[in-house]
């Protein structure tokens, strides 16, 4: 395969940056339903995306079809976004200096039939925990996505990133009560992430979160101060503000957060980051899609907005260095900025003094799903699990609430940061642009002074 | 030329999987043409262009059932890739109940023309596409000195999928569209920057609005400005067509076969009963030609065909495939929905928001969920305070709660606005006494 001569051609009609992003990726899944372990999926995704940016313009086109003709079709058509002033390549790349083999070993992975054993264990040991549980749903998925890159700068990076996810959830009766539970990790680790433990962790919590539910009621809403538990309550960052730090949205001046670079936006106890370099974790990224070296990249430090997470084309539009969030779904789409594992350092405070400070609110554990409206910063995420606090108490079980808020707001509105940072291995999947990527987030628990909850 | 070479891939593939020795399968062969256009401040940004084919298999041993899928055509990949699928499928518990569909009920030719493809869509040149996503978002009505972006998309998807199941189907299918949508953000009060937009979508490329999208995606923006919870209490609710579609999905998913057997639907044991109000009357006809989700078939081939979902607000139906036939003891149905309509009332939105006189305009849905076993519902909503049948001040950041079946019992109006290019034709709605959280 001649590379050069691609990239060439995908920079002939004037684009300064071009890449060829080639994928590989296996997912296989195993499902029990109904006591039995009688569905699998599997699925085969295989091509090359080639990109050619020029300015802040971007034409791309993918082919499955790896041949040189067909990829010089490709890089042909995705040239097309050139203004027609021919720049001379800056190509340093040759056939015989790409695919070094990745420097990670070949992930492990579960067979079939030992696929099947754990989830069969799995649904034993939860019927034998709690005998109001009449189904259990378990599945496996094993995906290995192997990634070649290389650019007209003569960057290039090859890499294999194992994701293992299990999925657990519960239906129990009582009396005339139905009531669905579950709970989830995403790792991007082999099979070794299925321990004893794990598994089993996995399927208590699936239970627990169910009874939790035959309790648990719905209050009147209303603006009411709020505490996010610590861990899948990250899922604040996620949607009040990281969206909104995403550099795309600064580029086109559309975010909530446009014009504060520099400035203070919550109080100097909160420090927040997004980080590529945590071993394991769905957010981890050695090279993120566009060839940039994974990276910790501090957003608000003490308080301050100190960077936007950023991809080729915002970076190069603000004179910085790109941040390692240039993220796609697959080949077949662009890169643009993305969240990869976004958290809250902790602070000093013991959760449960936090809790202590609120006479009237709620304390929200875990959630379902979340959302964000960009320019206005108005966010939701829908509570599953929780509790309302009455004088400095947790009092009745609460289910089922949608949480809004405005993004700036609410970060101002943290007023006390607790001690005790988890981070969440739930499956957590992000989507923007038609783009789904694995993500994950994590918190201390923190006190927010209002929310609207409903 | 190249129907008969995807033609003769899909009979490969099914000739490797009886050779490997399973014998009930259906394979599909999918190929795409997709166009995708964005500019901005009238520049392209970004030109994508993509011609995907794909197979997917589906397996049936001994009453074990495997789904598979890939993009890697080529004959030794395919080999592979059928080899693992065949002993992927073996190594799964027999479930008596996983078998193809009757061929009784397949689709056996004879219907309609569905007018729903456009053959020339891959064929149009891309600065053709550009010129009119360019000139939409170039239109006079974006040089508004509010607008801090304003974004057209382009896209296009023309499909065409080959079938071949092993106990007596082959067909194939197409279908296309086209759409276009402007976003516009414009600089707001206290640091704000409202957005919205406004899309138009067609089967054809020809019958693409050449005009208005823009002004439309304007004057929905501008109207945002100062958004602001109202206060918590019940009022009237009115929401507009374009995702009144929304407080159906829950109905709909709970229908589902799946959902039933799970015990996951606030739907189970009330098929022939009042769900909704006399107003909630909704159809699925997959036979309209010249509508988007028309189709002679379901995925597993059956023929598809016109069913009344929700008779004057009486359940019907479910949706049962040959699956949940089997394990419900039920006759089997469709899989799901194709080109749904719910029944237009007489009235414009503007006379129906005249008739409510006062009550709230939700205009989006910002998050939120539905529980699968009770119908209990919270979403956030922004719109209007209705005020004399006019819109007053802009709202957000509030939440609606409630159970889906109380709600559809209040159903009281529906409005004659829906948007006939829409895969689901459901009109601006109105329901009384709806519980609203805000300040």
């Amino acid at each position: 395969m001649d590379f050069q001569q691609i990239i060439a051609a995908a920079l002939s009609r004037g684009g300064h940056y071009a890449d060829i992003y080639i994928e590989h990726t296996v997912l296989q899944n195993v499902e029990l339903q109904d006591g039995r372990v009688s569905q699998a999926q599997q699925s085969v995704l295989h091509g090359a995306g080639i990109r050619v940016v020029c300015g802040e313009q971007t034409g791309y086109a993918y082919t499955m079809d790896l041949s040189q003709p067909s990829l010089m079709h490709a890089a042909r058509f995705a040239a097309s976004i050139g203004d027609g002033n021919f720049c001379a390549p800056h190509c340093t790349v040759c056939a015989d200096e790409i695919l070094p083999r990745p420097d990670t070993s070949e992930p492990q992975q579960l067979e079939g039939c030992e696929a099947a054993a754990l989830l069969l264990k799995i649904q034993e040991r939860a019927c034998a925990t709690d005998p109001r549980i009449v189904r259990v749903k378990a599945s496996l998925s094993q995906r290995t996505q192997q990634i070649q890159f290389l650019n007209s700068l003569g960057e290039e990076y090859t890499d294999l990133r194992p994701r293992t996810s299990l999925f657990v959830s519960i239906v129990m009766e009582q009396g005339e009560q139905t009531q669905m539970g579950f709970a989830s990790r995403m790792m991007q680790h082999g099979a070794e992430m299925l321990t004893d433990e794990l598994v089993d962790e996995v399927t208590h919590e699936a239970i627990s979160r169910t009874a939790f539910l035959f309790d648990a009621t719905r209050i009147d809403g209303g603006e009411m101060p709020v505490v996010m538990a610590a861990g899948a309550s990250g899922i604040l960052l996620h949607e009040a503000i990281g969206h909104a730090f995403e550099a795309d949205f600064i580029r086109q001046g559309t975010s909530i957060f446009s014009d504060r670079l520099g400035t203070e936006i919550c109080d100097p106890s909160i420090t927040i980051v997004d980080d590529g370099t945590q071993e394991g974790d769905a957010g981890r990224l050695r090279w993120d899609d566009e060839g940039t070296a994974g990276q910790r990249t501090v957003l608000v430090e003490k308080g301050r907005l100190v960077s936007f997470m950023h991809d080729r084309i915002s970076a190069k539009h603000f004179g910085v260095a790109p941040t390692g969030n240039g993220r796609r779904q697959s080949f077949r789409h662009t890169p643009q900025p993305r969240m990869r594992s976004t958290y809250m350092l902790a602070g000093e405070t013991p959760p449960d003094d936090i809790i202590r400070s609120v006479r009237r609110g709620i304390l929200a554990q875990t959630f379902t799903n979340g959302q964000v409206q960009i320019g206005a910063g108005d966010f939701t995420f829908y509570m599953k699990q929780g509790y309302l606090i009455e004088d400095g108490r947790l009092t009745q079980p609460l289910r089922d609430l949608n949480i809004i808020g405005n993004g700036p707001q609410a970060l101002r509105d943290i007023c006390l940061v607790g001690n005790d940072l988890k981070l969440d291995h739930s499956a957590s999947m992000c989507g923007k642009g038609g783009q789904t990527v694995p993500v994950s987030q994590g918190l201390p628990t923190v006190l927010i002074k209002k929310l609207v909850v409903g | 030329m190249k129907e008969t070479t995807n033609r003769q891939i899909l009979h490969t593939a099914m000739q490797m999987v009886y050779d490997e020795g399973c014998h009930e399968a259906k394979a599909v062969l999918m190929q795409n043409h997709e166009d995708t256009i964005q500019v901005r401040g009238g520049r392209v940004e970004k030109l994508q262009r993509a011609a995907p084919t794909s197979l997917a298999l589906n397996l049936f041993i001994d009453g074990r059932e495997g789904f598979f899928y890939t993009n890697d055509l080529a004959i030794d990949s395919l080999h592979r890739f059928v080899r693992q699928a065949v002993a992927t499928t073996r190594m799964l518990e027999p479930d008596a109940d996983r078998t193809l569909a009757d061929p009784q009920r397949y689709y056996r030719g004879g219907g309609p023309e569905l007018k729903n493809y456009d053959a020339t869509l891959s064929d149009i040149e891309p600065e053709r596409k550009i010129r009119l996503a360019t000139g939409h978002n170039t239109d006079a009505s974006l040089s508004h000195p509010a607008i801090i972006s304003a974004e057209t998309h382009y896209s296009d998807r023309q499909h065409r999928a080959e079938y071949l199941i092993s106990n007596g189907f082959e067909g194939s299918e197409a279908s296309s569209y086209c759409t276009l949508t402007t976003i516009v953000t414009v600089e707001g009060r206290d640091g704000q920057h409202p957005m919205d937009g406004w899309g138009e979508t067609r089967i054809f490329f020809d019958d693409m609005p050449t005009t208005g999208i823009a002004d439309v995606a304007l004057q929905r923006t501008l109207r945002k400005i100062g958004q602001r919870p109202t206060k918590s209490g019940t009022y009237t609710m009115l929401v507009e067509s374009p995702v009144a579609g929304n407080l159906l999905q829950p109905l709909l998913s709970a229908m589902n076969g799946q959902a039933l057997q799970q015990r996951m639907s606030f739907l189970e044991g009330r098929q022939h009963t009042q769900v909704g109000s006399t107003l909630l009357h909704l159809i699925d006809d997959p036979l309209q030609p010249g509508t988007r989700g028309a189709c002679h078939f379901d995925y597993d081939g059956t023929a598809t065909s016109r069913r009344t979902l929700f008779d004057e607000g009486r359940l019907q139906t479910y949706f049962i495939d040959t699956l949940y036939a089997r394990k419900l003891h039920m006759t089997p149905t469709t899989q799901g929905t194709h080109h749904l309509i719910l029944r237009p009332g007489d009235k414009s939105l503007n006379e129906l928001m005249q008739a409510a006189s006062n009550g709230i305009l939700v205009t989006d849905f910002n998050g939120g969920n539905c529980d699968p076993s009770t119908g209990n519902f919270s979403y956030g909503i922004e719109g209007f305070v209705l005020r004399d049948g006019k819109l007053a001040e802009p709202v957000s950041g509030m939440n609606i709660t409630g159970n889906m079946l109380e709600l559809w019992q209040r159903l009281v109006g529906a409005a004659n606005d829906a948007d006939p290019w829409e895969t689901e034709l459901i009109p601006s709605l109105m329901f009384e006494g709806v519980h609203f959280a805000g300040n």
